[in-house]
Protein backbone atom coordinates (compact mmCIF):
# COMPACT_ATOMS: atom_id res chain seq x y z
CA UNK A 1 0.00 0.00 0.00
CA UNK A 2 2.78 2.38 0.97
CA UNK A 3 4.74 1.56 -2.17
CA UNK A 4 1.70 2.25 -4.31
CA UNK A 5 1.32 5.68 -2.70
CA UNK A 6 4.97 6.51 -3.34
CA UNK A 7 4.81 5.47 -6.99
CA UNK A 8 1.61 7.38 -7.52
CA UNK A 9 3.00 10.53 -5.91
CA UNK A 10 6.15 10.31 -8.03
CA UNK A 11 4.13 9.89 -11.22
CA UNK A 12 1.96 12.84 -10.37
CA UNK A 13 5.04 14.91 -9.62
CA UNK A 14 6.59 14.04 -13.00
CA UNK A 15 3.37 14.89 -14.83
CA UNK A 16 3.16 18.19 -12.95
CA UNK A 17 6.72 19.13 -13.81
CA UNK A 18 6.13 18.20 -17.46
CA UNK A 19 3.00 20.32 -17.65
CA UNK A 20 4.87 23.21 -15.98
CA UNK A 21 7.65 23.04 -18.57
CA UNK A 22 5.19 22.96 -21.46
CA UNK A 23 3.35 25.95 -19.99
CA UNK A 24 6.62 27.84 -19.58
CA UNK A 25 7.55 27.21 -23.21
CA UNK A 26 4.13 28.42 -24.28
CA UNK A 27 4.69 31.50 -22.14
CA UNK A 28 8.09 32.21 -23.71
CA UNK A 29 7.27 31.51 -27.33
CA UNK A 30 3.77 32.83 -27.47
CA UNK A 31 2.69 34.86 -24.50
CA UNK A 32 5.69 37.19 -24.23
CA UNK A 33 5.33 37.89 -27.95
CA UNK A 34 1.67 38.78 -27.60
CA UNK A 35 2.35 41.03 -24.63
CA UNK A 36 5.34 42.69 -26.31
CA UNK A 37 3.49 43.29 -29.58
CA UNK A 38 0.61 44.92 -27.79
CA UNK A 39 3.00 46.99 -25.64
CA UNK A 40 4.94 48.07 -28.75
CA UNK A 41 1.75 49.02 -30.56
CA UNK A 42 0.61 51.00 -27.51
CA UNK A 43 3.92 52.87 -27.38
CA UNK A 44 3.84 53.67 -31.10
CA UNK A 45 0.22 54.79 -30.90
CA UNK A 46 1.06 56.98 -27.91
CA UNK A 47 4.00 58.52 -29.76
CA UNK A 48 1.92 59.27 -32.84
CA UNK A 49 -0.76 60.84 -30.66
CA UNK A 50 1.87 62.92 -28.87
CA UNK A 51 3.42 64.02 -32.14
CA UNK A 52 0.07 64.89 -33.62
CA UNK A 53 -0.92 66.89 -30.54
CA UNK A 54 2.48 68.41 -29.81
CA UNK A 55 2.69 71.41 -32.12
CA UNK A 56 -0.91 72.37 -31.41
CA UNK A 57 -0.36 72.30 -27.65
CA UNK A 58 2.82 74.27 -27.94
CA UNK A 59 1.54 76.87 -30.32
CA UNK A 60 -1.64 77.93 -28.61
CA UNK A 61 -0.81 79.26 -25.12
CA UNK A 62 2.65 80.73 -25.60
CA UNK A 63 3.72 83.07 -28.32
CA UNK A 64 6.92 81.25 -29.23
CA UNK A 65 7.50 78.59 -31.79
CA UNK A 66 6.35 75.14 -30.78
CA UNK A 67 9.92 73.90 -30.91
CA UNK A 68 11.29 76.33 -28.41
CA UNK A 69 8.84 77.37 -25.75
CA UNK A 70 5.77 75.24 -25.67
CA UNK A 71 6.82 72.01 -27.26
CA UNK A 72 9.05 70.25 -24.83
CA UNK A 73 7.38 70.97 -21.47
CA UNK A 74 3.87 70.25 -22.65
CA UNK A 75 5.12 67.02 -24.10
CA UNK A 76 6.48 66.09 -20.73
CA UNK A 77 3.16 66.74 -19.05
CA UNK A 78 1.30 64.69 -21.61
CA UNK A 79 2.97 61.56 -20.44
CA UNK A 80 3.07 61.99 -16.67
CA UNK A 81 -0.24 60.22 -16.38
CA UNK A 82 1.44 56.96 -17.29
CA UNK A 83 2.97 56.60 -13.85
CA UNK A 84 6.52 56.64 -15.15
CA UNK A 85 9.21 58.09 -12.94
CA UNK A 86 9.27 61.64 -14.15
CA UNK A 87 11.95 63.77 -15.66
CA UNK A 88 9.39 66.48 -16.25
CA UNK A 89 11.27 69.03 -14.21
CA UNK A 90 14.42 68.27 -16.12
CA UNK A 91 12.68 68.73 -19.45
CA UNK A 92 10.85 71.79 -18.27
CA UNK A 93 14.01 73.41 -17.01
CA UNK A 94 15.56 73.40 -20.44
CA UNK A 95 12.78 74.61 -22.67
CA UNK A 96 15.19 75.96 -25.24
CA UNK A 97 16.63 72.59 -26.18
CA UNK A 98 15.07 71.10 -29.22
CA UNK A 99 13.10 67.98 -28.35
CA UNK A 100 15.09 64.79 -28.51
CA UNK A 101 18.43 66.33 -29.26
CA UNK A 102 19.52 67.23 -25.76
CA UNK A 103 21.94 64.63 -24.37
CA UNK A 104 20.20 62.72 -21.63
CA UNK A 105 16.99 64.58 -22.40
CA UNK A 106 15.01 61.39 -22.89
CA UNK A 107 12.82 60.32 -20.02
CA UNK A 108 13.98 56.98 -18.66
CA UNK A 109 11.68 54.14 -19.65
CA UNK A 110 9.72 56.32 -22.09
CA UNK A 111 9.55 55.84 -25.82
CA UNK A 112 10.83 58.72 -27.90
CA UNK A 113 11.23 57.37 -31.42
CA UNK A 114 10.05 54.71 -33.84
CA UNK A 115 12.47 52.56 -35.82
CA UNK A 116 11.77 51.00 -39.22
CA UNK A 117 13.99 48.35 -40.80
CA UNK A 118 12.62 47.30 -44.21
CA UNK A 119 15.00 44.30 -44.25
CA UNK A 120 13.00 42.80 -41.39
CA UNK A 121 9.76 43.16 -43.31
CA UNK A 122 7.66 45.99 -44.67
CA UNK A 123 5.52 46.19 -41.56
CA UNK A 124 8.42 46.03 -39.12
CA UNK A 125 8.36 48.98 -36.77
CA UNK A 126 9.33 49.17 -33.11
CA UNK A 127 9.34 51.92 -30.52
CA UNK A 128 12.69 53.00 -29.11
CA UNK A 129 12.66 53.58 -25.37
CA UNK A 130 15.22 55.20 -23.13
CA UNK A 131 17.49 52.81 -21.19
CA UNK A 132 18.17 49.11 -21.68
CA UNK A 133 16.56 47.69 -18.54
CA UNK A 134 14.66 44.43 -18.59
CA UNK A 135 11.28 46.10 -18.19
CA UNK A 136 12.06 48.53 -20.98
CA UNK A 137 13.13 45.86 -23.45
CA UNK A 138 9.81 44.09 -22.90
CA UNK A 139 8.08 46.95 -24.68
CA UNK A 140 10.43 47.58 -27.57
CA UNK A 141 14.01 48.53 -28.33
CA UNK A 142 16.20 50.18 -25.71
CA UNK A 143 18.49 53.16 -26.24
CA UNK A 144 21.78 52.93 -24.32
CA UNK A 145 21.52 55.86 -21.93
CA UNK A 146 25.20 56.76 -22.24
CA UNK A 147 25.19 56.76 -26.03
CA UNK A 148 24.47 59.76 -28.24
CA UNK A 149 20.92 61.02 -28.85
CA UNK A 150 19.15 60.26 -32.11
CA UNK A 151 20.74 61.97 -35.09
CA UNK A 152 23.44 63.67 -33.03
CA UNK A 153 27.19 63.48 -33.51
CA UNK A 154 28.44 60.28 -31.91
CA UNK A 155 26.90 56.88 -31.67
CA UNK A 156 23.17 56.31 -31.27
CA UNK A 157 23.13 52.79 -29.77
CA UNK A 158 20.06 50.58 -29.47
CA UNK A 159 19.57 47.08 -28.04
CA UNK A 160 16.75 44.65 -28.78
CA UNK A 161 15.65 41.10 -28.09
CA UNK A 162 16.61 38.48 -30.63
CA UNK A 163 14.06 36.01 -29.29
CA UNK A 164 11.05 36.22 -26.98
CA UNK A 165 9.14 39.45 -26.38
CA UNK A 166 8.04 39.74 -29.97
CA UNK A 167 11.38 38.63 -31.48
CA UNK A 168 12.19 42.17 -32.69
CA UNK A 169 15.74 41.38 -33.89
CA UNK A 170 15.08 37.81 -35.02
CA UNK A 171 16.41 38.47 -38.53
CA UNK A 172 19.43 40.43 -37.32
CA UNK A 173 22.00 38.28 -39.20
CA UNK A 174 20.25 39.12 -42.47
CA UNK A 175 21.30 42.77 -42.25
CA UNK A 176 23.61 43.67 -45.11
CA UNK A 177 25.65 46.73 -46.03
CA UNK A 178 23.39 49.29 -47.66
CA UNK A 179 20.27 48.32 -45.72
CA UNK A 180 18.41 51.40 -44.51
CA UNK A 181 17.44 51.82 -40.87
CA UNK A 182 14.94 54.65 -40.55
CA UNK A 183 14.23 56.30 -37.20
CA UNK A 184 11.82 59.13 -36.54
CA UNK A 185 11.31 61.25 -33.46
CA UNK A 186 8.21 62.93 -34.82
CA UNK A 187 10.07 65.96 -36.16
CA UNK A 188 12.61 64.37 -38.42
CA UNK A 189 13.19 61.18 -40.34
CA UNK A 190 16.73 59.91 -39.87
CA UNK A 191 17.89 57.41 -42.47
CA UNK A 192 20.91 55.39 -41.40
CA UNK A 193 22.63 52.96 -43.74
CA UNK A 194 24.16 49.73 -42.46
CA UNK A 195 27.86 49.68 -43.38
CA UNK A 196 28.93 46.10 -42.64
CA UNK A 197 27.63 42.62 -42.02
CA UNK A 198 26.72 41.98 -38.37
CA UNK A 199 29.82 41.63 -36.24
CA UNK A 200 29.89 38.84 -33.64
CA UNK A 201 31.59 39.64 -30.39
CA UNK A 202 31.64 39.05 -26.65
CA UNK A 203 29.31 40.78 -24.18
CA UNK A 204 32.30 42.55 -22.66
CA UNK A 205 33.19 44.31 -25.93
CA UNK A 206 31.75 47.65 -24.87
CA UNK A 207 33.97 49.55 -27.29
CA UNK A 208 31.38 48.88 -29.99
CA UNK A 209 29.26 51.61 -28.36
CA UNK A 210 31.98 54.28 -28.45
CA UNK A 211 31.37 57.50 -30.32
CA UNK A 212 33.72 56.11 -32.95
CA UNK A 213 33.05 52.39 -32.49
CA UNK A 214 36.19 50.55 -31.38
CA UNK A 215 35.55 46.80 -31.30
CA UNK A 216 38.09 44.42 -29.79
CA UNK A 217 38.65 42.93 -33.22
CA UNK A 218 40.28 45.91 -34.91
CA UNK A 219 39.68 44.48 -38.36
CA UNK A 220 35.96 45.00 -37.76
CA UNK A 221 36.32 48.71 -36.99
CA UNK A 222 33.65 50.28 -39.19
CA UNK A 223 34.59 53.96 -39.10
CA UNK A 224 37.86 55.85 -38.92
CA UNK A 225 36.61 59.33 -38.04
CA UNK A 226 33.89 60.87 -35.86
CA UNK A 227 30.43 61.10 -37.35
CA UNK A 228 26.76 60.41 -36.77
CA UNK A 229 26.53 56.68 -36.29
CA UNK A 230 24.04 54.01 -35.31
CA UNK A 231 24.78 50.81 -33.39
CA UNK A 232 22.32 47.94 -33.01
CA UNK A 233 23.04 45.12 -30.57
CA UNK A 234 21.34 41.81 -29.85
CA UNK A 235 22.31 38.40 -28.51
CA UNK A 236 23.90 35.51 -30.33
CA UNK A 237 23.26 32.60 -30.67
CA UNK A 238 19.55 33.02 -31.10
CA UNK A 239 18.58 31.38 -27.81
CA UNK A 240 21.83 31.98 -25.95
CA UNK A 241 23.72 34.81 -24.36
CA UNK A 242 27.34 33.85 -24.89
CA UNK A 243 27.91 36.40 -27.66
CA UNK A 244 26.47 39.56 -29.12
CA UNK A 245 25.75 40.61 -32.67
CA UNK A 246 26.53 44.20 -33.58
CA UNK A 247 25.46 46.18 -36.64
CA UNK A 248 26.70 49.66 -37.46
CA UNK A 249 25.15 52.32 -39.62
CA UNK A 250 25.98 55.83 -40.77
CA UNK A 251 23.49 58.69 -40.90
CA UNK A 252 22.91 59.27 -44.58
CA UNK A 253 19.92 61.55 -44.83
CA UNK A 254 17.48 63.49 -42.74
CA UNK A 255 14.22 65.02 -43.75
CA UNK A 256 11.48 66.84 -41.93
CA UNK A 257 8.44 64.84 -40.89
CA UNK A 258 6.29 67.21 -42.92
CA UNK A 259 7.99 66.03 -46.10
CA UNK A 260 6.54 62.57 -45.63
CA UNK A 261 8.23 59.23 -45.35
CA UNK A 262 11.75 58.88 -46.73
CA UNK A 263 12.35 56.92 -49.92
CA UNK A 264 13.75 53.99 -48.00
CA UNK A 265 10.28 53.25 -46.60
CA UNK A 266 8.28 53.79 -49.78
CA UNK A 267 10.38 51.70 -52.12
CA UNK B 1 -2.16 14.47 -4.64
CA UNK B 2 -4.72 15.04 -7.38
CA UNK B 3 -6.82 12.15 -6.04
CA UNK B 4 -6.71 13.70 -2.60
CA UNK B 5 -7.87 17.06 -3.93
CA UNK B 6 -10.65 15.40 -5.91
CA UNK B 7 -11.89 13.53 -2.86
CA UNK B 8 -11.98 16.68 -0.79
CA UNK B 9 -13.91 18.78 -3.28
CA UNK B 10 -17.58 19.13 -2.34
CA UNK B 11 -20.61 18.28 -4.47
CA UNK B 12 -21.25 15.75 -7.20
CA UNK B 13 -19.08 14.98 -10.21
CA UNK B 14 -20.18 18.03 -12.20
CA UNK B 15 -19.63 20.47 -9.38
CA UNK B 16 -16.23 18.94 -8.72
CA UNK B 17 -15.31 19.18 -12.40
CA UNK B 18 -16.30 22.84 -12.46
CA UNK B 19 -14.29 23.63 -9.33
CA UNK B 20 -11.31 21.73 -10.78
CA UNK B 21 -11.41 23.79 -13.96
CA UNK B 22 -11.57 27.00 -11.95
CA UNK B 23 -8.61 25.85 -9.87
CA UNK B 24 -6.58 24.96 -12.99
CA UNK B 25 -7.31 28.30 -14.63
CA UNK B 26 -6.36 30.08 -11.41
CA UNK B 27 -3.05 28.26 -11.17
CA UNK B 28 -2.21 28.96 -14.84
CA UNK B 29 -3.04 32.63 -14.31
CA UNK B 30 -0.76 32.82 -11.27
CA UNK B 31 2.02 31.12 -13.24
CA UNK B 32 1.74 33.44 -16.26
CA UNK B 33 1.27 36.57 -14.22
CA UNK B 34 3.81 36.11 -11.46
CA UNK B 35 5.92 32.95 -11.54
CA UNK B 36 7.06 32.91 -15.18
CA UNK B 37 7.94 36.63 -15.38
CA UNK B 38 10.07 36.06 -12.31
CA UNK B 39 11.73 32.92 -13.66
CA UNK B 40 12.28 34.20 -17.19
CA UNK B 41 15.24 36.56 -16.52
CA UNK B 42 17.10 33.63 -14.99
CA UNK B 43 17.35 32.16 -18.48
CA UNK B 44 19.97 33.38 -20.91
CA UNK B 45 18.12 34.85 -23.89
CA UNK B 46 17.43 38.12 -22.16
CA UNK B 47 20.94 39.49 -22.40
CA UNK B 48 21.10 41.62 -25.49
CA UNK B 49 23.26 44.50 -24.31
CA UNK B 50 27.00 44.89 -24.39
CA UNK B 51 27.84 45.82 -20.85
CA UNK B 52 30.28 43.14 -19.82
CA UNK B 53 27.79 42.02 -17.20
CA UNK B 54 27.78 38.35 -18.20
CA UNK B 55 28.24 35.99 -15.27
CA UNK B 56 31.81 34.82 -14.64
CA UNK B 57 31.03 31.28 -15.75
CA UNK B 58 29.69 32.58 -19.03
CA UNK B 59 32.70 34.73 -19.67
CA UNK B 60 35.08 31.82 -19.20
CA UNK B 61 33.09 29.58 -21.48
CA UNK B 62 32.76 32.20 -24.18
CA UNK B 63 36.41 33.09 -24.23
CA UNK B 64 37.07 29.61 -25.57
CA UNK B 65 34.28 29.79 -28.10
CA UNK B 66 35.54 33.17 -29.15
CA UNK B 67 38.70 31.61 -30.50
CA UNK B 68 36.69 29.38 -32.77
CA UNK B 69 34.60 32.27 -34.01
Amino acid sequence: MALRAVVRSLSELCITVGVLIVLFVVYLLYWTGLRADSASDDEIARLHKQWAAGPVDGGAPGGGTPEETGGSPSRGQDTTGDGQAGGTAERGAAPGTARGTAPGGYRSGNSFAVMYIPRFGGGWSKPVLENTGKQTLRKGLGHYTRSAPLGAKGNFAVAGHRRTYGDPFKDFPRLRPGDPVVVTDGDTWYTYTIVARPYRTLPSDTGVLDAVPAPVDEAATPFDRPGRYLTLTTCDPEWGSSHRLIAWGRLDATQSASEGKPDALTR
Amino acid sequence: MYGWIWRHLPGNVWVRTLISIVLIVGVVFLLFQYVFPWAEPLLPFNDVTVDGAAPAGHAAATALKGNVA
